[in-house]
């Protein structure tokens, strides 16, 4: 039986699953949107893992969860090692890539910088208050353009003018967006100038008056984005390399870590098997008004036992949901029914995390096939005008 | 007849100052009552009664008062805080304190006690900084004078404790003052390390004990729910943490010496001289600017520490706060600037 080690890095934007085995090699890869729901997301995938993957030939012996949405699913997935991501990030380039010097990246919500020296992290920075220049924005701006985000950054390419757009904030990179195109500019055109907005908003924002050296490496989901990646080369004149594997360094760093993890302690995977594919997990949260902070507690309950609770400040629910844990079974279904009789009597509110209100999608919808309409209006006075 | 309730928010120099000031009242027979620890509601109530772009510090302690006076507190003890060194001041909003009161609470203005405390040295105890408390709770010059000698006496064998390696953090859960004594007396006695310089115990087969320096203003660091109980998430991690507090007056001024003059503002001051005397140890492996958000003086102090840590090549981050409840950005800052640094004594 050969060991593997699974990495799951949860983002804002995707969801990635990866398999590595001792050698580090990627037995399977999984890239998914997420939509919302990250533990059907996960169940999926680890579903897809099951049917691809021989498990008679391998055997799970540790599990890493990343990225900001990791507590949750290291708790489902009974991680051994959960990390975040600017360390899963510089592990997984530093190994493919052992001269790096410079690791830009950039994912959904955040963008990160990460000086590597002789192999280590010497330095970082992230993105602070404002998440302008990130994938959601360029998503955004890819639907509001009519373009699949696939092709959108190979269009910069055909741009023929230079166009500027400002790039210190989205809604203002936004609106110049769109009166540049009014004055005529094209797509394209319009692409390549938010491209160089978003580079130069990342030099000044993150890279500010480090001194960058090579290599420069360029990962995370933004990294597909031939447009960005040339306006990095022009801005720092020198090439990007962008790894094979970019757009799930992360979920292959954090499954390295785990390995040296439990390597270290010598001990089993705390993996809880590929039956959870099969149970049911839910969160409920609900406002402690036990203290002035009012803390949301939020509690993940697979298969109508609680498996784990995070959020409040002071630590109560999470070490009685841990005391809970240690005993055995019966006693836990009793507790449960107590708590459930708790419950009622303080008459605590239980919200649905991931509920969706039908009344609400269906206007969001309405609202959006307006907007389209609106756009493609737009886009036919604009070639009227072109013409 | 019941003694008088004189309330003191928990917040802004009081972080500072609290040993000397609950000695100072219990020497006066004055019942000192303090306000609950930052919670939500204390926040929620502060950013409801101040101006929206004052900086979070402040706005906690709009919470705080309005917190006492709930408490049915006599007086509230809001010393308008001038100056701590000669030439140089407290930050602005500190020299504004109680006129920020007047204005925008004006229903407390009978309760605000605001003494100006103008001071050369750290030293406060001096009588003329306390005319207004001793008219107000009729003590007479002499009496007045006994109780500050007696703060004051504490105060320093306080400091001494801090310069020995102490977090105020140890000492913060004691807010009457005949617990906070007591303990006072026991660590003086004691043999024990102070955890800036223990052993840490760690899980057989883990990582290398790490010395940061948190660099910050007394109550960014020591309010923990403003910083999401960032000295605990260090010692959960193994980290001993160093802050300018446990730094000595001398090294202090050592090193603001060779700035060709001082800042305008005196923390300011102890935080810069502590900074450099920390890129000078080599024991220190990081250090972490803790700031609030839009903080002025910080704005100037957070850049010549950046550069500085250049020059000294000691790895450096700034972590601003502010009104947001989700831990999840400060977390993923702290663990990766921990990992950073501990793989880079692993290889080194």
């Amino acid at each position: 039986m050969k060991n593997l080690y699974l990495g799951v890095d949860i983002g804002s934007v995707s969801i990635n699953i990866v398999a590595i085995d001792e050698e580090n090699e990627l037995v399977f890869k999984l890239y998914t949107r997420n939509s919302g729901n990250p533990i059907d997301l996960v169940k999926k995938g680890l579903s897809k893992f099951e049917r691809e993957i021989e498990l008679d030939e391998y055997k799970i012996s540790g599990v890493g969860v990343t990225g900001s949405g990791r507590q949750l699913i290291a708790y489902v997935l009974g991680a051994d090692t959960v990390k975040n991501e600017i360390t899963a990030h510089a592990r997984a380039s530093t190994y493919y890539h052992p001269d790096a010097g410079t690791i830009f990246e950039i994912g959904g919500q955040d963008s990160k910088l990460i000086i590597v020296e002789n192999g280590i992290a010497v330095d970082f920075a992230m993105n602070t208050v404002c998440a302008a220049g990130t994938g959601s924005f360029l998503d955004h701006q890819a639907e509001r353009l009519g373009i699949a985000i696939e092709d959108f950054g190979s269009l910069a390419h055909e741009a023929e003018r230079d166009v500027r757009i400002a790039g210190r904030c989205t809604v203002f990179a936004e609106s110049d967006m769109i009166s540049k195109q009014q004055y005529g500019f094209t797509k394209p055109e319009i692409i390549k100038g938010l491209s160089e907005a978003l580079v130069r908003n990342y030099m000044n924002n993150l890279v500010r008056n480090r001194v960058l050296e090579g290599e420069f490496i360029f990962q995370g989901g933004v990294a597909a984005n031939e447009g960005i990646k040339a306006a990095f080369e022009e801005e720092i004149d020198s090439e990007v390399i962008v790894p094979k594997h970019y757009d799930v360094m992360g979920a292959i760093g954090i499954a390295m870590l785990a390995k040296r993890d439990v390597k270290r302690k010598g001990v089993e995977s705390q993996f809880r098997g590929f039956n959870l594919t099969e149970e049911e997990f839910e969160t409920s949260s609900f406002e402690c008004s036990d203290c002035a902070n009012h803390c949301e507690v939020i509690r993940v309950i697979a298969d109508d036992k609680v498996i784990a609770v995070t959020g409040d400040r002071c630590g109560k629910h999470t070490a009685a949901s841990m005391t809970d844990k240690n005993r055995n079974l019966k006693k836990d279904e009793k507790d449960s029914t107590k708590e459930k009789e708790a419950e009622s009597k303080e008459e605590i509110e239980e919200v649905d995390l991931y509920k969706i209100d039908p009344e609400q999608e269906q206007k969001v919808m309405k609202e959006l096939e307006e907007l389209e309409e609106q756009e493609r209006e737009k886009e036919e006075a604009e070639d009227n005008v072109l013409l | 007849m019941d003694k008088i309730k004189i309330g003191i928010p928990r917040a802004l120099i009081y972080y500072y100052y609290f040993p000397f000031w609950l000695k100072l009242f219990s020497s006066l027979g004055v019942e000192a009552v303090i306000s609950d620890p930052t919670s939500r509601e204390q926040l929620d109530q502060g950013v409801k009664n101040s101006l929206s772009e004052i900086c979070v510090p402040i706005k906690i302690i709009v919470g705080h008062v309005l917190d006492l006076q709930q408490k049915g507190v006599d007086y509230i003890y809001v010393p308008r805080f001038k100056s701590l060194r000669k030439d140089a001041v407290l930050c602005p909003k500190f020299l504004g304190l109680p006129d920020l009161f007047r204005h925008s609470l004006p229903q407390l203005n009978d309760f605000i006690i605001s003494d100006t405390i103008e001071s050369k040295s750290d030293d406060i105890s001096d009588y003329s900084n306390y005319t207004e408390l001793a008219e107000v709770l009729n003590i007479a010059k002499s009496e007045m004078k006994k109780a500050l000698k007696k703060a004051s006496d504490l105060w320093q064998r306080y400091r001494k404790l801090l310069f020995d390696g102490y977090l105020i953090d140890e000492f913060l859960a004691l807010d009457n003052i005949e617990a906070l004594e007591a303990k006072i007396s026991q660590l003086e006695k004691e043999d024990d390390l102070p955890q800036s310089r223990a052993e840490v115990k760690q899980e057989e087969g883990s990582e290398e004990t790490l010395d940061i320096a948190l660099i910050g203003y007394v109550y960014n660091v020591y309010d923990n729910y403003v910083n999401m109980d960032i000295i605990n998430k260090f010692k959960e991690l193994g980290v001993r943490i160093h802050t300018f507090s446990m730094v000595e007056n001398e090294i202090i001024e050592k090193e603001l010496a060779q700035l060709r003059k001082p800042m305008f503002w005196e923390f300011t001051n102890k935080l810069y001289g502590a900074t450099q005397h920390f890129f000078k140890d080599n024991n220190i492996d990081g250090l972490i600017h803790i700031t609030a958000f839009g903080c002025g003086p910080d704005s100037i102090l957070g850049q010549i520490i950046e550069l500085d840590a250049k020059k000294y090549e000691k790895p450096f981050m700034t972590l601003r706060i502010d009104e947001q409840t989700g831990e999840s950005h400060i977390t993923t800052r702290i663990e990766a600037f921990i990992d950073m640094l501990r793989l880079k004594k692993e290889s080194s």
